[in-house]
């Protein structure tokens, strides 16, 4: 057996000490304290969940326990005893694997030579393939994953990559398995294959850490939950014991109805309406969708799914195969950044840093940069520096950006303030329809709070607004309508008190498009 | 992330805090400038004198007039290797044109120069056009684009010129934009033309949307086409505005020597990369000021005048130069640690 412990047995009598003990672990970046007095322990056959938003610092800590980041205070014990100078080598050795959401696969090599990646088996100096293919073919039959071994790793799918990170952790002996939101890219199969190993490995006494944040996931798998938040240890807590809006309460920080504000949809025309849009990268495939003014539309789906490049398509970002969108009834034929910003519409990127930000420039020359052709700003080819500051200033003080300077560069901006500049384009000039492409990752609590205001006011004021998210939270509640996107078409529409996390996710794996509409069956994974 | 944490060392916020911001604004640059002047002075007291003084401003104006115009397509991440022998190409052209109207000054003296400049600029604005689309519409790298116009240019230098110079240009030129005029009883040409270039560049950087753009598109491209700004637009603008300028620079060498040189161009892309990029001009694009690029030009004259006057061998002062470039982009790194 591949994933056999001959180091533990423990059968859950005697006992053992945790496999892992930190305390008060400490992780320093430039400017960012990550990690602040984190105490974490793993028991042997329990599934431990950290759960906390992006950012919290749940990466940081599996990478310390994983070696790749070195810890500068604290203690951490592995089966008793100290670790110091661990190097993700040596921790792969001692039998603690990591699953990363980003893959450590070299992707011009096949699954088989991957998965034994710097620890090949040789004999006599030469590489001994035939010993390698038999233990892969023996993994993967165990795993009853269902791989190519000789396919190249760049030509298999998410799902796939995952699947072959997750037996190369188990190749060997472990007894910490790290998974970093392994079912982010799997489908229900997959992920009920996944949860059998899962239970497996618990069985035969190895500690299993979890890092996720669906609801559905922690109430099936999950022993114990450590929620994060800000780099802080909020709790610790019996997953049985606690209730779903407990924990997002404590991942949070604050009390649900200060974090997401009660919107009044008003739903009047249609503002943005897509028939049939198939783009060129085949991403989007047939997507009939429309949003009206006055309410925020939700598009919730895996990653890969086709709902930011249905978006993006729209801005005129992605090539449009066929199909038509139309603004405000009218129809768009050749639609571009430049055309969409000047007929009202405005597309945020979730990338704010590779597509939202000119990082070397200041606030303010970012927070008009969507403007530059408005009279406002400009009066023939001149720029109105003046009245561009008294907006920049302005626009700072609604958005509540700290510290309040416009000649501040962007680049020394926190996550959320990076963000907040970004919106501003959504102020500086006339926007009746907003696209937010994951409007909230990667920054802190309080500025999400504040952008979901921001989406209240646009939304209240009678703008069209989309949100596509991949917090679940989010859709669920911020939406007056929400769609499910699934292999590039929109699977399912869902309504006001029909929006739960239970039905987006039982749709995420869908392949048929939305034919009727309808409730979504909750519960179903 | 939580809000970035402020450098705060022992000396106390305000003195020190203004020193590291002064570096971060303005780079090493003019502590070692004064550094520079007070070593050559030590060694060779002519150094010092107002009259050497006048000599590096009008050296450094013709190297500041070519740095500026390589800021413009720095800028956007993109440089000009062709710009060299662009003004090779020009000095010829116009030579022959101006001559071709009044040989040695005989006949209508007035209407040779203003064909000989319009040329002049008329070619600029070409080879500006043609750069530029071939980068910004056509996406070609700026390294192969501007090497092949290198060999274009070089080609046209040469072949009509037949390789030597041209000869026989009208006086005028001279008197009126060499070293020896003099506009307004006292004001040195190449200098008051450096500084009216500075003076529009100036104002097209900081006060025009296209120079606002050149900013925006320079730090990040993808972030100006979502922006909805005329990216490819603008960038093609910079290479015609390097090129106009370069344009502008080869009038002033053509009248400095009052001759059309086929081969006066070739180490002048050097030149103007490293007083841009020594001055401060980023080459990860979307950073750099005209200070910077008036700073890096002094620097680099009074490196080679210095050099000159302590008698260092000519060979040896490429070496100086080369080893100024490296530095530069080094303590451009340092600078945004600083900043950081």
């Amino acid at each position: 057996m591949p994933f056999a412990l001959h180091l533990v047995s423990s059968h859950g009598i005697a006992p053992a000490p945790p496999l892992i003990e930190m305390t008060g672990i400490q992780k320093r970046f430039p400017g960012v304290l990550a990690l602040d007095q984190i105490d974490f322990t793993l028991n042997p056959g329990e599934v431990h969940v950290l759960f906390g938003e992006n950012g919290a610092g749940k990466s940081t800590l599996i990478n310390v326990m994983a070696g790749t980041h070195h810890h500068d205070g604290g203690t951490y014990a592995y089966c008793g005893q100290a670790l110091t100078d661990l190097s993700p080598h040596r921790a792969r050795e001692i039998g603690i694997c990591p699953v990363f959401q980003e893959f450590s696969l070299a992707s011009d090599l096949t699954i088989e030579e991957n998965l034994f990646l710097g620890r090949e088996i040789c004999r006599g100096g030469i590489l001994d393939k035939a010993e390698m293919r038999a233990r892969v073919a023996r993994v993967l039959a165990d795993l009853r994953f269902d791989l190519p071994p000789r396919a190249k790793v760049s030509t298999l799918s998410r799902a796939e990559q995952q699947m072959t990170e997750i037996a190369k952790a188990l190749l060997q002996d472990i007894r910490v398995l790290i998974l970093d939101e392994p079912t982010a890219s799997l489908s229900e199969r997959e992920t009920e294959r996944l949860f059998e190993i899962i239970a497996d490995l618990k069985r035969k006494g190895v500690g299993i850490v979890y890092v996720s944040h669906r609801m559905v996931e922690i109430k099936r798998l999950a022993d114990r939950v450590t929620v994060l938040r800000d780099g802080r240890r909020v709790g610790t807590v019996e997953a049985a014991a606690v209730s779903e809006t407990k924990l997002i309460e404590m991942m949070i920080g604050r009390s649900f109805g200060a974090m997401f504000p009660d919107i009044a949809h008003r739903p009047g025309r249609v503002m943005l309406e897509t028939r049939g849009l198939t783009t060129a990268d085949g991403l989007v495939r047939e997507a009939d969708f429309t949003v009206q003014a006055g309410e925020v539309v939700g598009i919730a789906g895996l990653v890969g799914c086709g709902k930011s490049e249905l978006a993006r398509a729209i801005f005129g970002l992605n090539e449009v195969q066929s199909g038509a969108i139309m603004l405000e009834g009218q129809q768009v034929t050749q639609p571009s950044p430049a055309t969409m910003l000047q007929s009202g519409l405005c597309y945020f990127p979730s990338d704010r840093v590779a597509e939202g930000l000119a990082l070397a420039r200041p606030v303010r020359e970012n927070m008009t940069l969507a403007a530059l052709n408005l009279p406002d700003f400009v009066k023939s080819g001149f720029l109105r520096l003046r009245r561009e500051k008294d907006r920049a200033r302005e626009m700072i003080a609604k958005l509540g950006l700290a510290p309040p300077d416009p000649e501040k560069r962007v680049e020394f901006l926190s996550g959320g303030n990076k963000q907040k500049v970004m919106l501003a384009r959504g102020i500086a000039r006339e926007v009746k329809v907003y696209l937010f492409d994951e409007p909230t990752v990667g920054i802190d609590v309080g500025a999400k709070a504040e952008i979901y205001k921001l989406i209240k006011e646009v939304a209240e004021s009678g703008a069209a607004v989309v949100v596509i998210s991949s917090e679940l939270h989010e859709v669920v509640y911020l939406s007056n309508r929400a769609y499910v996107m699934s292999g590039g078409r929109l699977v399912v529409e869902l309504r006001g008190l029909e929006i739960t996390e239970a039905a987006i996710l039982s749709h995420f794996f869908d392949r048929k498009p939305a034919t009727t509409v309808g409730v979504g069956a909750p519960g179903t994974i | 992330m939580t809000e970035r944490t402020a450098l705060r060392p022992a000396i106390g916020p305000g003195a020190w805090t203004r020193l590291l911001r002064f570096f971060a604004n303005y780079g090493f640059l003019p502590v070692i400038l004064v550094a520079l002047c007070l070593g050559f002075g030590a060694v060779e007291p002519v150094f010092l004198t107002v009259q050497n003084a006048l000599n590096i401003a009008e050296q450094a104006s013709y190297l500041i007039v070519l740095a500026a115009a390589q800021m413009f397509v720095l800028l956007t991440r993109g440089f000009d290797l062709s710009m060299g022998v662009i003004v090779s190409a020009i000095s010829v052209i116009s030579a022959m044109v101006m001559v071709a109207i009044a040989p040695e000054g005989q006949g209508p003296v007035l209407l040779a120069l203003s064909a000989g400049i319009l040329t002049a600029l008329a070619f600029g604005v070409i080879a500006g056009v043609v750069n530029g689309t071939l980068v910004a519409f056509f996406d070609i790298n700026p390294f192969v684009v501007t090497l092949g116009m290198q060999g274009i240019a070089f080609g046209i230098a040469t072949t009509v010129s037949g390789g030597f110079p041209v000869f026989g240009i009208p006086a005028e030129l001279t008197t009126f934009l060499g070293q020896d005029g003099a506009w307004f009883g006292f004001l040195s040409p190449p200098v008051a033309v450096c500084l009216l270039i500075l003076g529009v560049s100036y104002i097209i950087l900081n006060h025009t949307v296209l120079g606002r753009s050149l900013y925006l598109v320079g730090s990040n491209t993808r972030a100006a086409e979502v922006g909805g700004l005329p990216w490819r637009r603008h960038i093609m603008m910079s290479y015609v505005l390097c090129s106009l300028i370069t344009a502008v620079g080869a009038i002033l060498m053509t009248a400095r020597t009052g001759t059309g040189e086929p081969s006066t161009g070739g180490g002048l892309v050097l030149l103007s990369i490293a007083a841009a990029v020594a001055g401060g001009v980023s080459l990860r694009g979307g950073e750099g000021r005209i200070i910077h690029v008036v700073m890096g030009g002094l620097l680099v004259s009074v490196l080679s005048i210095g050099m000159n006057l302590t008698r260092i061998d000519g060979f040896l002062q490429q070496v100086v130069l080369g080893i100024i470039v490296i530095a530069a982009v080094f303590l451009d790194r340092l600078r945004l640690r600083i900043r950081s």
